[in-house]
């Protein structure tokens, strides 16, 4: 691993009440890796996701993306809110596209907005984008007129659009029939080689196993294990992560 | 004198009667709507004390009867010292009975936007305004407006009570025809096809919008 890890998490800690679903996180990833959280529903790895980003706010400890540092201990502050979500791209599992705009406004209106493009370098980028996702034929359309997978190619447009530095996707494919899920995981496997930072939490192991270079693997709100994914996919330590990789693969 | 003969002589009286209505209606809609957007943000994003002087508005804005509303402002408030011509009473009246009602319909349409989209927005590094402005508002809005125009129909209606301040809008020129002819029953009939003149064809526009607004969703 980099000396400098373009991701540094520090006993990450998130409840709601008294209910712990994060303790203790730690983890670190380097520029250019590909993260896979794995682990089975209700391990917190959604929630670790969304705290990175700052859609959950964390109760504890502290982490840091490239040069934005949050302390849980400390108030946040805006600007700093700002500045560590301009280096992160998400993608959500429901994609969450804006239904009333096209596909290719979608695409530019952030960048008109945050990054005070002219619509045409915005719409240009859009197209760019859109053309690297394989949806080149449609910019005029509406999101509702596309299938899942074209939706979630648009939602990975739309954030790249924004030039981060890390992409982080929370279960992309979950939603989608396993033949969409395919044209998303494309496109996903082609930013990886492109040498994209990503953070990836999924349930496909195919992917886990084949394109990531790290594998995190949670349970009941902690990380059991994390290494190289073919070690831990061929030698798991923890009884947790053989019953889990048993019960999904072996299905 | 036939009735149909009768209403020929009524009618000038009472389009101008009409058109004084529709100019009360439109006024309060026009300034009473954003009003009511803006209680309606105000209500769903701002700060405690902010959203507690929105509701407080909205709720006495739609717990008072709007007639009370006219008669408070055009009889109550020159003992305060503050007077207004019947017009601007009745408009000023029907103005916050409207940005009450309508700041609760827009609130359920901001409200209808999947917080996922509002999430999205965030994550993009979108702020507050521009998401309301872009993503919240112009969704929020259509899921509105069938709501909305139908609302308008109803306030439409209420210009009549304008009558009660000597407002010489529809009703109160079919009363003063029928004070001074007697003929009560042939005024109030022609006054009350004009009101329904305006209120069915805007009926059917509101079904319409409701289809077309449907589309992309």
């Amino acid at each position: 691993m980099e000396p400098h890890p373009v991701i540094d998490v520090q006993s990450l800690r998130k409840q709601y009440g008294e209910h712990v679903v994060l303790d203790d996180v730690t983890l670190q990833v380097a520029e250019g890796e590909v993260a896979a959280v794995i682990g089975p529903s209700g391990a917190g790895k959604s929630t670790m996701l969304r705290c990175l980003n700052l859609l959950e706010k964390p109760d504890g400890g502290r982490f840091r993306v490239q040069d934005t540092t949050i302390d849980a201990s400390a108030p946040i502050r805006p600007k700093d809110v700002k500045q560590l979500r301009r280096s992160l791209g998400m993608v959500f599992q429901s994609f969450n596209l804006f239904p009333h705009l096209t596909v290719l406004r979608n695409v530019a209106l952030p960048q008109e907005r945050v990054l005070g493009r002219s619509r045409a370098e915005a719409e240009a980028r859009g197209m760019e984008l859109l053309e690297r996702v394989g949806l080149a034929d449609k910019p005029a359309q509406y999101p509702s007129r596309c299938s899942g997978g074209q939706q979630q190619r648009i939602a990975i447009a739309r954030a790249l659009a924004l030039d981060p530095e890390v992409m982080l996707f929370d279960e992309p494919t979950s939603s989608l029939d396993p033949e969409l899920g395919l044209e998303v995981l494309a496109v996903m496997r082609e930013l990886a080689t492109e040498g994209m930072t990503m953070v990836v939490v999924t349930h496909e192991m195919q992917f886990a196993r084949d394109v990531s270079d790290h594998l995190i693997v949670m349970a009941h709100g902690g990380i059991i294990e994390q290494g190289k994914p073919e070690q831990i996919f061929s030698d798991p330590h923890h009884a947790r992560t053989r019953r889990f990789l048993r019960a999904v693969l072996d299905r | 004198m036939t009735v149909l003969s009768e209403w020929g002589t009524y009618f000038p009286q009472l389009l101008q009667g009409l058109l004084v209505s529709l100019r009360l209606a439109a006024i309060s809609l026009g300034v009473g709507i954003p009003i009511g957007l803006a209680l309606a943000i105000a209500n769903g994003s701002g700060g405690r004390v902010v959203r507690s002087v929105a509701v407080v508005l909205v709720e006495i804005g739609r717990g008072m009867p709007a007639l009370v509303m006219l008669q408070l402002v055009y009889f109550g408030l020159p003992s305060l010292g503050v007077s207004f011509a019947s017009f601007t009473a009745a408009a000023l009246g029907l103005t916050l009975t409207t940005a009450a009602y309508t700041s609760e319909i827009i609130r359920g349409g901001l409200q209808s936007v999947p917080a996922g989209e509002v999430e999205a927005a965030e994550a993009l590094n979108m702020s507050r305004f521009d998401t309301l402005r872009f993503i919240v508002i112009p969704q929020g809005m259509r899921v509105a407006v069938p709501s909305l125009m139908g609302f308008s129909i109803l306030i439409f209606q209420g210009t009549a009570l304008a009558y009660t301040i000597a407002l010489p809008e529809l009703l109160a020129t079919a009363y003063s025809i029928g004070s001074s002819t007697f003929r009560y029953l042939s005024v109030l009939t022609l006054a009350g096809f004009m009101y329904v003149a305006i209120t069915v064809p805007m009926s059917m526009l509101t079904e319409r919008v409701e289809l077309r607004l449907s589309r992309h969703l």
